[in-house]
């Protein structure tokens, strides 16, 4: 789902780039977060809470809630509703709060 | 609030809810504790809480044998119905130089003559390093450990003496300052609050850290407290990676993770701190902290701080607490810690009411008494930041 018209804002999108997601090719536009691009593809669940492995969505798409921490390349609690997409990208969904030492 | 009490206690930190506790279990009916902000509000819960037998002098290795037992059980001891968060996987001390090393071999040597049961054992760098994967062994020359170290929440310590000296009727009132220390004559009769409240009581005890000292001017005591703050930085939750507590001496550093999975990262900088009670945190040790941990442990250069904040040791001359009586009759400290006090608090908490109660403490601490600076007889603590 994307605004493709808008009576007031201008979209200028930037170039297609494409990236995958859980090893899903996604297409996104230059420009646009990881989280904007995931939306855009139907992607609605971002991670799952802790204790109760509850869904969690997009919540407050400023890089403070926690909700949508993934791996991205590889890097664990990446705050993907502030982190832009890059052409490539490998973004996974992440289980836990992220193993630093198993990563290095 | 009353008017009237057996003793009153200042301080409403791990140390204050322990004395109250310890006094209460001995049969004291009527003891007020006094705390100005919250329980644990100040130094207490600004500490990083390690637990540990590595002292390097024979007082505080007493205190922490017997403070490290308690801490082991004192969800049982005081039925508290949740948990200390208790983390007991060990205490790493760094070594940045042979001089360092042999201190801690020292120590290490003087902790197994006091207590042949210690644990503390000298690790090489690689040893270390198993401990902490992907330790830095840049200019590391070994380390100092024991096993049966750790940390615990310096909240649920506090709050669970609190909860203990509650039931067996202390009365803890939080939001009351103290003003002021009455005194006629050669003893203390009493406080007087912020708000002009007056509790008459023939013993006072002063357990509010670096706040002590204006207690001390106002009974005509002078005790050699300046507060210096310590920053802590604390990161996004991650799995647990990092089961026990390390500490470097040689940097100012200490890390620890909790059980929630954030990591506490510790850096003071004794030179460079005006000696205020300013307990605001600074950019500049966000720089600092970071700069010196990933030095540490490079693994952390990705990970993310989410927060920080800052409070104030208590420090004295020799690094050492101040503990028991004062010339003043009636008026006890027990105050000073510089960093370490949290981790004794179960101990000193019952040796300051068996000295209330006019009794033998279980462990001599008058090395620890506030005339020991006028006496020159100082007692400095090698191991500590």
């Amino acid at each position: 789902m994307r605004i493709e018209d808008h009576p007031i804002i201008k979209f200028k999108r930037g170039k297609p780039v494409s990236f995958t997601f859980e090893g899903r090719q996604i297409e996104a536009f230059e420009g646009e977060t990881i989280a904007a691009a995931l939306h855009a593809a139907g992607v609605r669940v971002l991670s799952h809470s802790h204790n109760l492995k509850r869904p969690r969505g997009f919540f407050c798409a400023i890089g403070n809630c926690s909700s949508c921490l993934m791996k991205v390349n590889g890097a664990y609690n990446v705050r993907i509703c502030v982190e832009p997409v890059n052409e490539g990208d490998r973004v996974e969904m992440q289980e836990g709060r992220g193993d630093i030492i198993a990563q290095a | 609030m009353k008017t009237k009490a057996e003793a009153v206690i200042i301080g409403g930190g791990v140390h204050g809810c322990s004395i109250a506790y310890h006094l209460a279990k001995k049969g004291w009916k009527d003891v007020v504790l006094l705390e100005k902000g919250t329980l644990a509000c100040g130094a207490t819960g600004r500490s990083v809480a390690g637990i540990r037998h590595q002292f390097g002098t024979e007082i505080n290795v007493r205190l922490a044998k017997e403070s490290v037992k308690r801490m082991e059980n004192l969800e049982e001891e005081l039925d508290y119905n949740s948990s200390i968060e208790l983390l007991q996987n060990g205490y790493l001390m760094l070594a940045y130089s042979e001089e360092e090393l042999d201190l801690f071999r020292c120590n290490r040597d003087l902790q197994r003559n006091i207590d042949p049961h210690n644990m503390t054992e000298i690790l090489a760098p690689e040893q270390a390093a198993d401990l902490v994967p992907g330790l830095n062994l840049e200019g590391l020359f070994g380390a100092s450990f024991n096993r049966r170290d750790g940390h615990a929440s310096p909240f649920h310590v506090t709050q669970a003496y609190a909860d203990a000296a509650t039931r067996l009727g202390v009365d803890i009132h939080t939001g009351v300052e103290v003003a002021k220390v009455k005194k006629e004559k050669d003893r203390v009769t009493g406080i007087i609050t912020t708000t002009g409240q007056e509790i008459n009581a023939p013993i006072v005890i002063g357990a509010a850290g670096a706040f002590t000292k204006k207690f001390g001017e106002q009974v005509g005591l002078d005790i050699p407290v300046v507060p210096e703050r310590h920053q802590v930085a604390v990161t996004e939750p991650l799995e647990m990676i990092l089961g026990i507590m390390v500490i470097s001496f040689a940097h100012g550093t200490y890390f620890k993770q909790t059980p929630h999975g954030s990591l506490l990262l510790g850096v003071g900088d004794p030179e460079g701190e005006v000696k205020d009670f300013n307990e605001r945190s600074s950019w500049q040790f966000l720089y600092d902290v970071v700069q010196k941990t990933t030095f540490h442990w490079p693994a952390l250069r990705e990970v993310n701080i989410i927060r920080q904040w800052a409070g104030l040791y208590d420090m004295t001359p020799d690094s050492q607490g101040i503990v028991g009586r004062t010339p003043v009759d009636g008026f006890y400290l027990d105050l000073g810690w510089s960093g370490h006090g949290f981790q004794l608090a179960p101990a000193v908490g019952q040796v300051m009411a068996e000295i209330i109660s006019g009794e033998t403490p279980f462990i001599d601490v008058s090395c620890m008494c506030l005339e020991r600076f006028e006496r020159g007889e100082l007692i400095p603590e090698p191991a500590c930041v």
